[in-house]
């Protein structure tokens, strides 16, 4: 076994040079691999909590501009989740990476390529999770019934305590599992982001194995597929538990 | 920011060019996987000793593993696996002359049966039972009651999943330069990185993709409402 980072935690992994050729699949260093790439994975979390608050932000505005009275803005607010729903995540990643200083510099005169990758990534999920979100939150809004809004509003409760108090709650229950799992794909998808150099987990996998010359890939990806698979199980279990928390009150066909 | 018209305009047909991939690649990833991802619904539904196990780890582990990874994994097994076989076989296989489009679809396919998988089952658990029961009782052998009664209305309720899932999987094909695919989005890559014409070239493909998105969506939707139309209006809106 070749342990990889013996003295700090994410220390490259070294294969020694006799073995840097085509060697059989070795279990035990991808096996050993895994603790080192583990603290990486608060860059991937990180990266995942920033895009998914802002892009929860930014969605319920796109959310609540699908329901509004006036046409143009409800056109507005449909195209802008029709098209990001459509747009694959490494194409807006490489724009916003490539054009978004661009942009800033042609309009402003503001340098900013030097900004830390992890912006350019936030930037870009940020807008993916809002486009997501929109249709998650558009949904939870629509599934609470127009009654309990007017019968809080006939108890005397002002409208806006109304949708505070009454709506939310309700559609927050309805909204869990959708934001479940619009949250694990987020979470996969920003796996690509070590295509713009930002260095999270699968960005140190590979340098791992550039540092081994191309040498036990395999095994790094099979040791970085596990731990999002650990990541992924963890999600869903919290999410399930919220859920329940929160549907203490309904009563459905089903129970 | 000096903006290359020329070189936009240019592009933008060269990636339609690679258009044909890329829907292909889907649809013949979506012919695959429809099938299989049935045949997982029913042995996780009918609960067939040993397989439903092994069919829910198969798909938990590719639903909670992001696609590049598993892009990553495949294609550096499948290659030398196939090329052991073929020696160990006799089979005359260049394993280095097969098209990239083979090893692509495998992937795609392996992810999206997963998927669909799970679309399948909670669309078939959304029919009543009595359905089943009514048909079997009305003298419908198994296989014909499922054919005839419970798939045509599991399928209508799957059409918004299928819809989302057959958008997710064009996205994710944009991925397919990875394995050296030429399709739209590696079409229109390799045209900038001759003049480092990124921007250029990614809003190419992004106006592509959001053209092809726009078209399955509607595709789908006027599909739904096709089959759809003996439903009853919503009481609302």
């Amino acid at each position: 076994m070749h342990p990889p980072g013996c003295c700090r935690p994410g220390a490259p992994a070294r294969v020694p040079k006799r073995d840097r050729m085509n060697r059989p699949f070795d279990p035990a260093f991808a096996l050993a691999m895994i603790p080192s790439l583990l603290p990486y994975f608060a860059v991937t979390i990180g990266v995942t909590a920033a895009s998914a608050l802002a892009g929860s932000c930014i969605g319920l505005g796109v959310a609540r501009a699908r329901l509004s009275r006036t046409k143009a803005v409800r056109a507005i607010a449909a195209g802008y989740t029709a098209v990001l729903r459509s747009t694959p995540s490494i194409v807006l990643l490489f724009l916003v990476f490539y054009g978004f200083p661009a942009a800033v510099h042609a309009l402003t005169g503001i340098n900013i390529h030097f900004w830390h990758r992890a912006v350019f990534v936030i930037i870009t999920f940020t807008l993916l999770f809002s486009a997501t979100m929109s249709e998650v939150f558009r949904s939870a809004w629509l599934s609470v019934d127009r009654g309990q809004f007017e019968a809080a509003v006939s108890a005397g409760l002002s409208p806006a305590q109304a949708q505070l108090r009454i709506v939310l709650p309700q559609a927050a229950v309805s909204a869990i599992p959708n934001f479940g799992n619009a949250l694990i794909s987020l979470m996969k998808e920003g796996a690509l982001a070590y295509m713009v150099g930002l260095i999270d987990a699968m960005g140190q996998g590979f340098l791992v194995v550039s540092r081994n010359y191309g040498a036990r890939s395999l095994e790094t990806f099979l040791a970085l597929a596990v731990l999002y698979w650990a990541l992924t199980a963890i999600l869903e279990r919290v999410f399930l538990l919220v859920e329940r928390r929160l549907s203490r009150g309904l009563r459905g066909v089903s129970q | 920011m000096n903006f290359n018209l020329d070189f936009f305009v240019r592009t933008f047909f060269l990636a339609l060019a690679g258009l044909p991939v890329t829907v292909g690649l889907t649809a013949c990833t979506l012919a695959l996987a429809a099938p299989c991802a049935l045949a997982f619904a029913l042995v996780r539904m009918y609960r067939v000793r040993f397989f439903d196990k092994a069919v829910a780890l198969y798909v938990t582990f590719l639903r909670g593993t992001p696609i590049v990874l598993q892009i990553l994994i495949i294609y550096s097994i499948l290659p030398s696996a196939l090329n052991a076989v073929a020696l160990r076989s006799g089979w005359k296989l260049d394993v280095f002359a097969v098209n990239p489009f083979w090893y692509a679809l495998f992937v795609f396919t392996l992810n999206t049966s997963a998927i669909l998988s799970e679309v399948f089952r909670s669309a078939i658990l959304t029919v009543d039972r009595g359905q089943l029961e009514a048909a079997l009782a009305a003298g419908l052998s198994h296989f014909h009651a499922w054919k005839r009664i419970v798939l045509p209305q599991a399928f209508l309720v799957a059409l918004p999943n299928l819809s989302n899932a057959t958008v997710n999987l064009i996205k994710s094909t944009s991925l397919a330069f990875m394995m050296t695919v030429r399709d739209v989005t590696a079409i229109a890559k390799i045209e900038a990185s001759y003049g480092y014409n990124y921007i250029e070239a990614y809003l190419d493909i992004f106006i592509v993709y959001a053209l092809l998105g726009f078209a399955v969506q509607w595709a789908f939707s006027a599909f739904e409402r096709r089959l759809g139309s003996w439903r009853k209006k919503a009481l609302f809106r």
